[in-house]
């Protein structure tokens, strides 16, 4: 395929999905299903276009497609609209136009009867659109955009059932709490426009590599984005939403807080990484940051009974673990896990959504047991889910971490024990969560009854357990094609290799956490009190979310309100009734005023002119 | 010295299709004259089409008509504009206007009239050109004849309008009665030999400024414009609105920049406050209206300030009082494209005006309430353009103001600029005025509107055309420059 038409045809990917969301949006009524079809076959459109992209992209041996267009040429500056398909961008599309096509065909099922069922799917269009735009942009403005879109999408779809007052808040709090990073990250980029006068991401990392930008700029404006990327990625301290966000309809937790939005901080780290590397102690922090969110986010999903706040307490541990690798020069191992944390967490979700579908919406696991028997097929693909995150050989899971484990031994080896740890409690708590839904029996009446979900669901997850399960040999290089392994597809530097204390290591701490799991939840063989007693304090904490919440809202209320309520009188009362107001009326008074000119009477009309005449030509010789 | 008369076809045919209508209106019946509007269509299509292919560069007479870039540019926009107006004046027609072929065959003899004014370059030509277009409007404005309105604002046009003639005329003749000679380009040659300006001269340049001005509706020679365009027919209205400014426009920068640039230390003040009165006003006066083809007047107004603002920064003064002509271009090009984004946006809000006054027959804002439940169509489009007009990213009002506010405070009038974004955030109130009343009042009528497909089709491109026009300007622009350095070589 030529060069020309790939270059129009990676416009095709956000675009066509825009226009799926307008159609929708307009005219969902005359559409069957409501326009479900349209937004299904936009995406699927996108994956196919995908396809062609990757083909063409593999065969110009993987050079990065560049096409922009000047949207505004003063001359001096410009800035220009751009898509950028390179080895990052490419495997984010996949992911996201992937994962989006299976969760809408599962949405079809399961939000069938709900009555926004067409803005359901218009704002899943809305959402991909924003996506693939924020993934494919080469500039860090249409990046910015992309990415407050993508929190408009994230923001509609938590508050979805906004007749729930929860739903409402938790859509709130979701928009707050990433605004925080959101307004860093903007500022973040104006100083980087500030210090190399243009907004292209590739030009910008340039002038930083050959010194034009000083380590100060460098390091704020990286620190500011950093921020931009931990609230979108759920960082600590600001993951506090991601929970919440489970409010949503469940299919929305797969791709949007699983699988896509969560990755957009990661991948914009992984973006930004040629500059964050020259800020001083920047990979530092990002790796503090990861490694805390990993093991705080790990200790609460281990005491939560909420089945989908397990799940996204998991997700927060996860990217924190992405996070690391990316602060120990992991970046392809960071991408590997992305992608396969984004099936094998949207295979969980949306086994979750399924438990949940038989259930009458129940979330809590203490009300489930022994759905193994009823729920057969999204029993063995939640366990596939499962092994895969726990990180239990061979599944895609193990890989991943392993090439993890490897970059933070060979850059951060103090990290290294601590990272096991981790390793250690997301194997138990996913064989935990898993032993609680499916094993032992029914604890009450919704799971004595639950069934099987129906087959437009049950087949994404067949998908995606195919995938949890074989695209950890993705890590290898293949003897036969040019594939180098996954590493070397995203950085030509990192070539595949295995450091086998490491790997045995981390297979005998996966298999330890999981092994445990199901000794206590399982087999039952130990009281889970007879553990706890011990560590009552300990327990306490974690299990109140280590009162993150309790202490934001002891800030929002104590400090921020009393600030913002001096604030409001100040508001009121000078910028408001003077400033506003005063303008706005002396604005209508003169505009009022200036109508008793308009008589309607013609020689009226004249006589101004006349006058105008005359002061012109005053003008001329008197002032000139 | 032959002339190349195939210069002149475009201009020949649309002569030829004005008269074809006038002559089919005698012979078809009354039933078949709704199809006249198709004739016309088809016809500038056509011609559209001879235009594109048939293109060259050339003078006429002695240098009377240039034909250019710019003049090839000014000739397809007032084609393409000539097919929607008439399309979308074709249902008003049908139900308000009695004579229809005379209507439809006076339309076309207007965009000849703009085709002609881009293209002249000497005063007389220019004047007749502008009385071509004068006299046809005067009697379209006037058209709606059982309508005690139309008759008024038609008596106030022709009257206002010959006294503006007058001062054009009488401003031509002292020029000519200084210099020897109307021509442009011999102006400038006259106007750098000559070291004092002549007052005789000066008051000429005052009276045709004056006289142009109350074509541009400028302040304080704009206040037949809200009295006419109320009592307009609608379609009329649009093409007051667009039409004849554009046409003039195009007359404006071309007199300015082919014989008025070296003088510009004369001149400047003047349009200055010209352009600050006309921003002021327009956008204040409009602050109170409580129709919406007074409101658009208004608005028209202001926008009319943006052009002269762009005007009056052609040039830049240094400070030894001499011109210099350095970025003169960059401010063509915002002046051009300003006025194409002013065209298509205007077009989209009056046709969807248009459409709303053929359901309802009622044109006060407060009509427009409850329009996006009747119609979310028309109200999006209406509400896009109201965007654009208020200068709001992604349309082609805001990219355009951009380039004109950026080219005018690279010549140092940076205060004329802030000016400017203030007078564009006083008519963000009345754009989102009319915003309000289609999405969040709610109207007496729940009837929803049926919008023809014509009329449909006409909206859809103008509303692609803004957002093009704000995403995506680079080939229009590209067109532009051409346009400008045609202009000015």
């Amino acid at each position: 395929m030529d060069l020309f038409l790939v270059n129009n045809l990676i416009w095709m990917l956000p675009l066509i999905c825009v226009f799926a969301f307008l159609i929708i949006a307009l005219f969902s009524q005359y559409i069957p299903t409501q326009g479900a079809i349209v937004s299904i076959g936009s995406i699927g459109i996108a994956f196919l276009i995908f396809i062609f992209v990757l083909i063409d992209f593999v065969n110009g041996g993987l050079l990065p497609i560049h096409s922009s267009f000047t949207w505004i040429d003063l001359g001096e500056w410009q800035i220009s609209w751009g898509l950028l398909i390179d080895r990052i961008s490419i495997v984010m599309i996949g992911l996201i136009t992937f994962v989006a096509f299976l969760v809408q065909i599962y949405s079809v099922g399961y939000m069938k009867g709900d009555s926004r069922f067409g803005w359901y799917f218009a704002v899943h269009s809305l959402f991909a659109a924003a996506m693939l735009l924020l993934v494919l942009s080469d500039n860090l403005l249409l990046l910015y955009f992309a990415w407050e879109l993508v929190g408009l999408g994230s923001y509609l779809l938590i508050g979805f059932w906004y007749e729930k007052k929860s739903a409402a808040e938790a859509a709130k709090k979701a928009f707050v709490t990433t605004r925080i990073g959101d307004v860093g990250l903007l500022i973040g980029i104006i100083i980087l426009f500030k210090a190399s006068g243009t907004f292209d991401i590739s030009s910008i990392i340039h002038v930083a590599q050959e010194g034009g930008i000083s380590n100060d700029v460098i390091f704020w404006s990286s620190l500011l984005i950093f921020l931009g990327a931990m609230g979108k990625s759920a960082q600590f301290p600001l993951h506090v939403w991601l929970p919440d966000a489970m409010e949503g309809p469940t299919p929305v937790s797969a791709l949007i807080h699983a699988a896509t939005m969560v990755a957009a901080g990661i991948y914009l780290v992984g973006r930004m990484f040629p500059l964050f590397e020259l800020g001083p102690g920047i990979l530092t922090i990002i790796s503090i940051v990861g490694i805390v969110t990993f093991i705080l986010a790990g200790a609460i999903a281990l005491v939560m009974t909420d089945i989908k706040r397990v799940l996204a307490y998991s997700t927060i541990s996860h990217l924190g673990l992405m996070m690391l690798s990316l602060g120990s020069f992991g970046a392809p191992a960071a991408f590997f896990h992305l992608v396969i944390h984004g099936f094998s967490k949207a295979l969980l979700f949306l086994g979750a959504g399924s438990v949940m579908h038989g259930m009458h919406d129940q979330t809590e696991v203490e009300l489930m047991g022994g759905l193994r028997k009823k729920m057969p097929i999204t029993s063995i693909t939640f366990l596939i889910g499962t092994l895969s995150l726990a990180g239990i050989v061979p599944l895609s899971g193990f890989f991943s971490k392993d090439e993890i484990l490897i970059s933070i031994w060979e850059y951060n080896p103090w990290f290294f024990p601590v990272t096991l740890f981790g390793v250690f409690l997301s194997s138990l708590y996913m064989i935990r969560l898993y032993c609680l839904i499916f094993l032992s029996s029914a604890r009450s009446d919704y799971s004595e009854k639950a069934h099987e979900s129906p087959r437009i669901m049950t087949y994404p997850l067949i998908i995606l357990s195919v995938l949890a399960v074989f695209s950890g040999l993705l890590a290898f290089p293949s003897p036969i094609t040019e594939w180098q392994g996954f590493a070397a597809f995203i950085d030509d530097h990192h070539k595949f290799h295995m450091v086998p204390w490491i790997t045995a290591v981390s297979i005998v701490v996966a298999f330890s956490g999981a092994f445990l799991g199901w000794v206590i939840y399982g087999a039952r063989k130990i009281e889970i009190t007879a553990i706890s007693k011990p560590f009552k304090f300990i327990y306490q904490l974690v299990s109140r979310k280590f009162l993150f919440d309790e202490i934001y809202s002891w800030i929002a209320t104590k400090i921020v309100f009393t600030f913002a309520r001096w604030l409001t009188v100040f508001d009121r009362v000078i910028v408001n009734d003077t400033g506003i107001d005063g303008v706005g009326n002396s604005t209508k008074k003169s505009a009022d005023r200036l109508k008793y000119f308009q008589s309607g009477y013609l020689y009226n009309y004249s006589l101004v002119m006349v006058i105008g005449l005359f002061l012109m030509a005053i003008i001329w010789w008197v002032i000139e | 010295m032959t002339n190349n008369f195939s210069l002149l076809i475009p201009e020949f045919l649309v002569t030829g299709l004005a008269f074809l209508i006038l002559s089919l209106d005698l012979f078809v019946s009354e039933k078949r004259k709704d199809y006249l509007v198709w004739v016309g269509v088809i016809g500038l299509l056509i011609i559209l089409g001879i235009t594109l292919l048939t293109f060259t560069n050339g003078i006429l007479y002695q240098g009377l008509l240039v034909f250019d870039d710019y003049t090839n540019l000014f000739r397809i926009f007032f084609l393409i504009a000539g097919i929607i107006v008439l399309i979308s004046s074709n249902e008003f027609v049908k139900s308000n206007i009695k004579y229809k072929g005379e209507f439809y065959g006076i339309l076309i003899f207007t965009i000849l009239a703009g085709m002609l004014l881009s293209s002249s370059s000497e005063l007389l030509t220019a004047y007749i050109s502008l009385e071509l277009l004068s006299f046809g409007l005067y009697v379209l404005v006037a058209f709606d004849r059982y309508n005690m309105k139309s008759n008024e604002s038609g008596v106030k046009y022709v009257l206002l309008g010959a006294f503006s003639s007058a001062l054009i005329l009488y401003g031509i003749s002292n020029i000519y009665g200084v210099l020897g000679t109307t021509r442009f380009d011999e102006i400038s040659l006259m106007l750098t030999s000559i070291d004092d300006l002549n007052p005789f001269l000066i008051l000429g340049f005052i009276f045709l400024f004056a006289g142009l001005g109350f074509k541009l509706s400028a302040v304080p020679f704009h206040m037949w414009a809200p009295d006419v365009y109320e009592g307009s027919p609608l379609p009329i209205t649009a093409w007051l609105s667009v039409g004849s400014k554009v046409a003039t426009v195009s007359l404006v920068l071309r007199l300015f920049c082919e014989s008025l640039l070296q003088i510009g230390n004369e001149w400047q003040l003047i349009i200055i406050v010209l352009s600050v009165a006309t921003m002021l006003i327009g956008n204040l006066g409009a602050l109170v209206q409580k129709n919406i083809k007074r409101l658009l007047a208004f608005s028209s107004i202001g926008h009319m300030g943006y052009i002269l603002m762009g005007i009056s920064a052609l040039i830049s003064v240094n400070e030894d009082g001499s011109v210099s002509t350095e970025m003169t271009v960059l401010v063509i090009n915002g002046i051009i494209f300003y006025v194409i984004a002013y065209a298509i946006t205007n077009f989209a809000a009056f046709v969807s005006v248009i459409a709303v006054f053929n359901h309802s027959g009622q044109d006060s804002i407060s009509d427009f309430a409850g329009l996006s439940k009747r119609s979310p169509f028309l109200s999006l489009v209406l509400v896009c353009s109201m965007f654009s007009l208020a200068g709001l990213p992604v349309f082609a009002g805001f990219t355009s103001k951009f380039y004109l506010f950026n080219a005018v405070g690279a010549q140092d009038l940076l205060w004329l600029v802030a000016l400017g974004i203030v007078t564009s955030l006083i008519s963000l109130y009345y754009y989102l005025m009319i915003a309000r009343q289609m999405y969040i009042e709610k109207g007496a009528d729940s009837a929803p509107i049926k919008v023809s497909s014509s009329i449909r089709i006409i909206l859809m491109v103008l509303l692609v055309a803004m957002i093009i026009g704000g995403g995506f300007p680079s080939p229009l622009m590209d067109l532009i420059q051409l346009a400008s350095e045609a202009l000015i070589s």
